[in-house]
C-alpha cells in the first residue's frame, strides 16, 4: 500500500461521506414546506431573470419604441399596463429581476466574503488583532446600514457598482460575529490540536479545518443576507441613489414615485415591482431559515 | 447580537409588503374640507420650497423672494393681463434725454405696518444700501451694478442716474424695506435674516405674522394696502414633504392650492368636482447645452469637453437626430410645447420661433448626411469614429432631482445611437452635476432656466462676459457660450428704451443662438396646477388668459382671491379597483405574516 493510494482513498471516503451529507441534507430540506415554497419562487424568479433575453426583445425596453403610450392601465396587450416610457409592465418587471438579483448577490458574496474573512482571522488569532477586529464589527453593528450605505452610494459615482460596493462594505457586520463564534468552537475540538501539533501552520488549519466547518453556516447566513441586500438595493434606488437610467425593481419604483404615479393612483406601476421584492426577499428568507435548521444541530429536531 | 435578528428581518420582509401595499392607494379615507364659514377665511398653500433667508437682500430662493413680493411694494409691478410695467411705488416716471436720469414720481399716502408713512427715502436708502454693502447685494445686485447715485430730493421723488442706458429700470425686482427699522441692521446685514421679529414691518398686500421654518409660513392680510385689502384674512404656506403628500392634502381639503403637478396627477385630479385644475404656459425652458469647449472671461480652454462639439456644424448634426415633439408626448403627457427660441412662447413679444427651413425638425437621415460629410464615418457595428478614427462617444449629464433628465435621458441617447453617435449618460445629485459642469468635463447636460418678464438677466447668462474668471470657478451661467453677434445685439438691447425695437434685438439674439445650436431649447413645460373651487371663488392669472397662479411676477393671485360662496363639498371616494388591490396586498402580507408565525413558533418551540 503507498502513499498514493492512501491519499485516493482518503480522498474517495471524504467525497462518499460530503456525497452522503448532502443527500441527507436534501432529504432534510425537502421536508420543510416553506422551504420549499421558497425555493420554488427563487427558481422561478431566478429562471425568469436568466432567460428573459430570450422572450423580451431590446424594443420592448427602448424608450423611443416603447410599444405603448406612458401610464395605460392594465388592458389585453398589456396585462400589467404601460410605465413612465408605454413599455408593458410585464417586461419591466421581469427585466428588473435581473439587476435586482445580480445586485443582491453580488453584494451578498462581497459582505459575506469580508465577514468571514474577519471573522475566521479574529477568532483564530485571538489576542489584539481578535480585539481590533471585533471593534471594528461592533461599529459597523452599531451604525445603521442604510444611512451608511446612503452616504457611500453618495460619494461613489453613480452606477450599480457602486450599490453593490455599498452594500457590500455595511453589511458584514453579522456575518463576522456569527463566524467568530463557530471558530472559536471549532478551534476548541481537540482535532485542531492535533493539527497543530503535527505541524499544521494558520493557513492550512483556517482553510482546511476551519472554513470547512463553518460553511454550511456561512452558507445560510448567505440566502438571509440576499433578501437584506435586495432590499437595501430597493431601497437605495428608490431613493435616487443608484443609476436611474437601468432598470430595477427599485428604479422602477422611484420613476413611479417622481412622476406623481402614487397619488395619481396608477397602482400597476407600483405593485409589481413592489410585490416582486417582498416575494424574492421572502423567498429567501425562507430557504435561510430552512437551511439553517437543517444545518444547524441545535435547532435540528431530535428525532 | 449573534443569532437574533431573524424577527428583524421577517418584519423588515413584512413591512415592505406592506409598504407597497400602503403605496398604491394613499387615500383611504377623504375628510371634507375645513369649515370656512366661521372665523377668519384662510387659503392654505402646499409647499416643500426651502428658504434661505427672509430678508430680501440675501434671499435667492424662489419661495423667500415669492414671499417678498407678497409682503413688499417695490418700485413698479408687472400688469397681471400682459406683464408690462405698471405703477407700483412710483406713480410714473420720466427719462432724461441722453438716457442716464431716470426720475419717479412717488405715491402719497401709503403707510408701512407700523404706521409711519413710505416715502421716496426709503427707497433711495434701500438701493444704496445695495450699492455700498456687497452683502446686501447678495439677492439683488445685479439690478444696481449701472447705478451711479440714487437721491430722493423730497420724499416724493425719486432720482436715479446711470453710468450708461439701461433697459431693465422699469424691471427693477428689489423689494423696498422700511429705513427706520432696518437702519440698525446696516452693519451686519449679511446675517440678519429678518426672522427675529414678527409681524415684519413692511408694506405690501400682505404681513408676514409668523414662520416656523419646515412647518409653516404665515400672512396676514394688511388692510391699508393702497390697491385694496385681500378677501382673505390669512395665507398660509404648509409645508409638506413631496408632491405626492400634497396632492393627498389638496384631495382632504387641508391645503387648498398645489402647484406644480405632474402630468399623471393632473389627470388624476380631472374627475373631481371639487377640485379645480389649471394648465398654464411655463415661464422655464428645457435644453439640452452642448459644450463647445469651456473657456474662461480672458479666452483660456479648460475641462475635457469633447473637441467634435466645437464645431458648430456638428452640433447641428445632433439636433436633427432629437425629437422634441416626442420628448412632448411621452415626458410631458402632451403638456407642453417644442421648443425653438431662447424664451417661451409666454412673452409673446419677446418670444421667437425658427422658419421651416431653419429648424431643426427631427430628420436622422440628414443628421447622418451631416455627419458623414464632416468625416464622422460610420464603422462597421454602426457607431462613428471621429476623422482621426477615435470612437466617437459623448457624456451626457442629468440630475437626479429633475424627474424629465431620466426620462429624455433614455431617448436622447437611443437617437443619438440610431445615427451613430455613442453616448454614455450618467444622472447625479444637483450639486455635484454643478461641480462637472462648472470645470467644464461634461460634453452633453441638460439645462433649464426660469425666465422674467424682463429678458435681460437669462440673455446675460449666454455672453462672452458670463464666463468664469478662471478655469473651473464658479460663475453664473453654466454654458461656456462666447459668439460676438450675439455680445454685440446684447450691448445693443440694454440701452434701447422703445420696447418695439428693443424686441427685435432680443429676437435676433436668440436666433443667432439657436443657429450655433449651443443651448437646444427642447421644449416648454405647461405649470400644472390644482385649486379647491369650494374655498377660492376665483384668482387672477398672469398672464392672462394662459398664464399660472405661481409663482407669479407679482401679488395678483392670492391678493385677487376670493372666497368661494358655496357650501363645501364631500370628496368623493377613490376607485374600487385600488380598494380591491389593496385588499388583496394586505390579504397576501397577513397570509405570509401567518405562515412564518407557525414556522418560527416551530423552530422556537425546538430550540
Amino acid at each position: 500500500m503507498t502513499a498514493v493510494t492512501t491519499a485516493a482513498s482518503t480522498r474517495r471516503i471524504a467525497w462518499t461521506r460530503r456525497r452522503r451529507s448532502l443527500a441527507r441534507f436534501c432529504r432534510e430540506y425537502a421536508k420543510s414546506r416553506a422551504g420549499m415554497f421558497g425555493l420554488c419562487v427563487l427558481v422561478l424568479a431566478g429562471g425568469a431573470a436568466v432567460a428573459a433575453p430570450l422572450f423580451i426583445s431590446a424594443h420592448e425596453l427602448s424608450a423611443v419604441y416603447a410599444p405603448g403610450s406612458p401610464l395605460r392601465p392594465p388592458s389585453a396587450r398589456f396585462p400589467l399596463g404601460t410605465d413612465g416610457y408605454g413599455r408593458s409592465m410585464v417586461a419591466v418587471t421581469v427585466w428588473g429581476a435581473r439587476i435586482s438579483l445580480t445586485v443582491g448577490f453580488l453584494a451578498t458574496f462581497m459582505s459575506i466574503g469580508i465577514g468571514t474573512l474577519v471573522g475566521i482571522t479574529a477568532a483564530h488569532f485571538r489576542g489584539w488583532a481578535d480585539t481590533v477586529l471585533m471593534r471594528v464589527t461592533d461599529w459597523f453593528l452599531v451604525l445603521p446600514t442604510l444611512v451608511l450605505a446612503a452616504a457611500l452610494a453618495s460619494v461613489l459615482p453613480r452606477g450599480v457598482t457602486t450599490v453593490v460596493v455599498a452594500i457590500g462594505v455595511t453589511c458584514w457586520a453579522t456575518t463576522a460575529r456569527l463566524v467568530r463564534s463557530q471558530t472559536l468552537t471549532v478551534e476548541s475540538r481537540p482535532y485542531i490540536e492535533r493539527a497543530t501539533a503535527l505541524g499544521a501552520g494558520h493557513w492550512h488549519v483556517m482553510t482546511r479545518h476551519v472554513l470547512p466547518n463553518v460553511m454550511p453556516l456561512v452558507l445560510a447566513q448567505t440566502t438571509l443576507i440576499v433578501s437584506e441586500a435586495i432590499l437595501l438595493e430597493a431601497t437605495l434606488a428608490f431613493l435616487g441613489l443608484s443609476d436611474p437610467t437601468k432598470v430595477s425593481w427599485g428604479t422602477t419604483l422611484q420613476l413611479a414615485r417622481q412622476v406623481g404615479a402614487v397619488s395619481a393612483g396608477d397602482w400597476w406601476v407600483l405593485l409589481p415591482p413592489g410585490l416582486a421584492i417582498a416575494a424574492v426577499a421572502l423567498a429567501f428568507s425562507l430557504c435561510g431559515r430552512t437551511m439553517e435548521s437543517v444545518l444547524n444541530p441545535r435547532l435540528r429536531e431530535r428525532a | 447580537m449573534p443569532r437574533t435578528p431573524k424577527h428583524r428581518r421577517l418584519a423588515t420582509v413584512l413591512a415592505v409588503a406592506t409598504a407597497c401595499a400602503a403605496l398604491g392607494f394613499p387615500a383611504v379615507a377623504s375628510a371634507a374640507p375645513a369649515d370656512q364659514s366661521a372665523g377668519p377665511k384662510t387659503l392654505t398653500i402646499a409647499t416643500n420650497g426651502s428658504v434661505d433667508s427672509l430678508s430680501p437682500f440675501l434671499a435667492q430662493r424662489l419661495l423667500p423672494t415669492h414671499i417678498h413680493r407678497l409682503i413688499y411694494d417695490f418700485l413698479t409691478n408687472y400688469d397681471p393681463k400682459d406683464d408690462h410695467a405698471v405703477p407700483a411705488l412710483a406713480t410714473s416716471w420720466s427719462t432724461s434725454p441722453d438716457k442716464l436720469v431716470w426720475t419717479f414720481t412717488i405715491r402719497d399716502g401709503m403707510k408701512w405696518s407700523d404706521g409711519k408713512p413710505v416715502t421716496a427715502e426709503d427707497i433711495a436708502w434701500t438701493y444704496n444700501l445695495i450699492m455700498t454693502s456687497p452683502d446686501a447685494a447678495t439677492g439683488n445686485g445685479n439690478f444696481v451694478v449701472n447705478f451711479k447715485s440714487v437721491a430722493a430730493p423730497d420724499p416724493k421723488t425719486l432720482v436715479i442716474t446711470l453710468s450708461k442706458p439701461q433697459a431693465t429700470m422699469l424691471a427693477l425686482d428689489i423689494p423696498v424695506v422700511p429705513k427706520h427699522v432696518w437702519e440698525s441692521h446696516a452693519a451686519d446685514i449679511g446675517k440678519f435674516h429678518n426672522d427675529t421679529q414678527f409681524p415684519i414691518v413692511s408694506n405690501g398686500p400682505f404681513i408676514l405674522s409668523g414662520y416656523a421654518k419646515g412647518q409653516y409660513i404665515e400672512l396676514t392680510a394688511n388692510p391699508n394696502y393702497w390697491r385694496g385689502k385681500p378677501k382673505f384674512d390669512k395665507v398660509i404656506y404648509r409645508y409638506y414633504k413631496d408632491s405626492d403628500a400634497m396632492v393627498e392634502a389638496l384631495k382632504k381639503g387641508e391645503a387648498h392650492f398645489v402647484s406644480p403637478l405632474t402630468p399623471a396627477q393632473y389627470n388624476a385630479l380631472g374627475d373631481r368636482p371639487e377640485i379645480t385644475r389649471n394648465k398654464a404656459q411655463g415661464k422655464r425652458f428645457y435644453a439640452l447645452a452642448a459644450n463647445p469647449g469651456a473657456t474662461t472671461k480672458s479666452g483660456q480652454a479648460f475641462g475635457d469637453g469633447s473637441p467634435a462639439l466645437r464645431d458648430s456644424q456638428f452640433r447641428r448634426a445632433l439636433m436633427y437626430a432629437i425629437d422634441s415633439k416626442t420628448l412632448v408626448a411621452k415626458t410631458l403627457g402632451g403638456y407642453g410645447e417644442p421648443g425653438a427660441g431662447y424664451l417661451p412662447p409666454i412673452w409673446a413679444n419677446n418670444h421667437w420661433k425658427p422658419d421651416a427651413a431653419e429648424a431643426y425638425t427631427h430628420n436622422p437621415d440628414k443628421a447622418g448626411e451631416m455627419l458623414d460629410a464632416l468625416g464622422y464615418r460610420k464603422g462597421a457595428d454602426g457607431m462613428r469614429t471621429t476623422p482621426d478614427g477615435q470612437p466617437l462617444t459623448l457624456r451626457l449629464f442629468g440630475q437626479t432631482q429633475r424627474v424629465d433628465d431620466t426620462q429624455n435621458a433614455s431617448y436622447i441617447s437611443e437617437w443619438l445611437k440610431g445615427v451613430g453617435v455613442g453616448v454614455t449618460v450618467s444622472m447625479m445629485d444637483q450639486g455635484k452635476l454643478a461641480d462637472v459642469e462648472t470645470a467644464g468635463n461634461y460634453d452633453l447636460a441638460f439645462d433649464s432656466w426660469s425666465t422674467n418678464p424682463d429678458p435681460d438677466f437669462v440673455l446675460s447668462l449666454q455672453t462672452c462676459a458670463g464666463r468664469p474668471d478662471t478655469p473651473g470657478a464658479s460663475f453664473l451661467g453654466d454654458t461656456f457660450v462666447c459668439d460676438a453677434t450675439y455680445d454685440e445685439l446684447y450691448a445693443q438691447q440694454i440701452t434701447e428704451y422703445d420696447q418695439a425695437k428693443r424686441s427685435d434685438l432680443v429676437k435676433r439674439m436668440q436666433q443667432q443662438l439657436y443657429r450655433g445650436a449651443y443651448v437646444n431649447v427642447l421644449y416648454y413645460a405647461n405649470v400644472l396646477e390644482a385649486y379647491r373651487s369650494d374655498v377660492i371663488g376665483s384668482m387672477q392669472k398672469q398672464p392672462q388668459p394662459n398664464g399660472m397662479y405661481y409663482p407669479q411676477d407679482g401679488y395678483w393671485a392670492w391678493w385677487s382671491a376670493t372666497p368661494a360662496t358655496a357650501a363645501p363639498k364631500k370628496s368623493g371616494n377613490t376607485g374600487a379597483i385600488v380598494a380591491g388591490v389593496a385588499t388583496a396586498a394586505i390579504i397576501g402580507a397577513a397570509g405570509v405574516l401567518f405562515a412564518t408565525r407557525r414556522r418560527r413558533a416551530g423552530a422556537d418551540d425546538r430550540e
